[in-house]
């Protein structure tokens, strides 16, 4: 297609000057958009979506105070220490295990990562069973919804991250076992992202990266 | 479902927000005819778009207090049944168009010839409607079928006035080539 038709079509350039060609280009597409506007004619809302909507609200939790205090409760949020701080938790986290069990204290201690993948903590008991809690996070504004999928989970992509402040920063964290794992966002339910900010790729097989995640095992 | 404007949107964002469930109905009412004409365009068919349209209001609500500007909770509401809308087009469950599953348009003309032609017509058009990707599909139906600007769209869709010319750009030269003869 010509530019002149584009801007004629976009309401940015009078009919007046167009070529005779263009000329019968336009008219054959005011006749085309005719048939799509009749095909796609002003619809309202049937009747009862109201309350078929109105009922499923009806049955969720409230998204005001109450969701607002839940989400600040259940979501996880950087916390900044001073290395003073962490050595002081340390010594005195280990002084009590000694005491209280005997033998040596065991944390799984994250590693690794980086980028948007930042490891954060892990569950006590056997190493090889535990896992460590990794915080992602991925910019998309304008997202509906983002996941976060790898061969933790067998790539179902059932780890939901939330933007709950809107700053289109989506983030959570994933319970994921030690070891080196593969994994990208999921956009939009059909968007398949790789980790701009991950430290290693490995290629898919499918012509895309795989960001990769390195997490240590718990040591005893 | 017929517009109340007592209060501005933003009261009834803070009256939700407050613990006024009910008052999340009004958004319904002021916005559910814009998000279905859009989904029922998007989708196809009555019953994907009124689900489509459902899902875009559970999802505002849940999301609500991550709302900023909520003067613009429509444009809000909009966006987020316009990225369900293209995931539904992208999805593979999604079956193709066939004459059969065509909305109903209302009855006309009774010369049974006639109306053959016109089953013809319409089901190639949403075949050629399906073959752009749901950014260009959605853009042209903004832009021709529901007769937005550019700036409108971009307000609404948040997204830049050159990115949407270039989507409806291309879905023209797209359909230029599937309709060919029939225009």
């Amino acid at each position: 297609m010509k530019d002149e038709l584009h801007r004629l079509l976009d309401g940015e350039a009078p009919a007046a000057g167009l070529s005779d060609e263009a000329r019968r280009e336009a008219e054959s597409w005011d006749r085309l958009l005719a048939a799509f506007r009749v095909e796609a004619p002003p619809a309202s809302a049937p009747p009862w979506l109201e309350s078929r909507i109105m009922a499923e609200i009806e049955s969720l939790p409230e998204p005001g105070l109450p969701g607002r205090i839940r989400n600040w409760l259940l979501s996880p949020r950087p916390v900044r220490v001073s290395p003073l701080t962490v050595g002081l938790a340390a010594a005195g986290l280990t002084a009590i295990l000694l005491v209280g069990r005997g033998e040596p204290g065991a944390w799984p201690l994250p590693a690794g990562g980086g980028g948007s993948a930042a490891l954060a903590s892990g569950g006590g008991g056997d190493p090889a069973a535990s896992v460590v809690y990794v915080q992602f996070a991925l910019e998309a504004p304008g997202a509906s919804s983002v996941a976060v999928t790898g061969d933790f989970d067998a790539w179902e992509g059932s780890h939901a991250l939330e933007d709950l402040d809107g700053d289109g920063v989506w983030s959570g964290r994933v319970p994921v076992r030690p070891g080196v794992h593969a994994y990208m966002f999921v956009v939009d339910g059909s968007s398949w992202r790789t980790d701009p900010r991950a430290e290693r790729y490995a290629d898919d097989g499918f012509g895309n990266r795989n960001a990769i995640l390195a997490v240590a095992a718990p040591t005893i | 479902m017929a517009a109340t404007a007592e209060r501005t949107d933003a009261q009834v964002v803070r009256d939700v927000l407050a613990g006024d469930r009910d008052a999340y109905r009004l958004l319904v009412r002021r916005y559910g005819d814009v998000l279905y004409a859009h989904a029922l365009r998007m989708a196809g068919s009555q019953d994907e778009a009124a689900d489509l349209v459902q899902r875009a209001f559970i999802s505002g609500y849940r999301k609500l207090a991550s709302l900023r500007d909520t003067e613009r909770v429509g444009a809000w509401l909009f966006r987020i049944l316009s990225n369900l809308s293209k995931d539904h087009l992208r999805s593979p469950r999604r079956g193709d168009v066939s004459v059969e599953r065509l909305p109903q348009l209302p009855e006309g003309r009774a010369d049974p010839l006639e109306a053959v032609h016109q089953r013809e017509v319409r089901a190639r058009l949403h075949l050629a409607m399906d073959q752009l990707t749901p950014e260009q599909r959605e853009a042209f139906m903004l832009k021709h079928v529901e007769g937005r600007s550019y700036e409108e769209m971009a307000a609404t869709l948040d997204v830049s006035v050159a990115s949407l010319k270039m989507r409806v750009h291309r879905a023209r030269e797209a359909l230029q080539g599937l309709l060919e003869g029939f225009r």
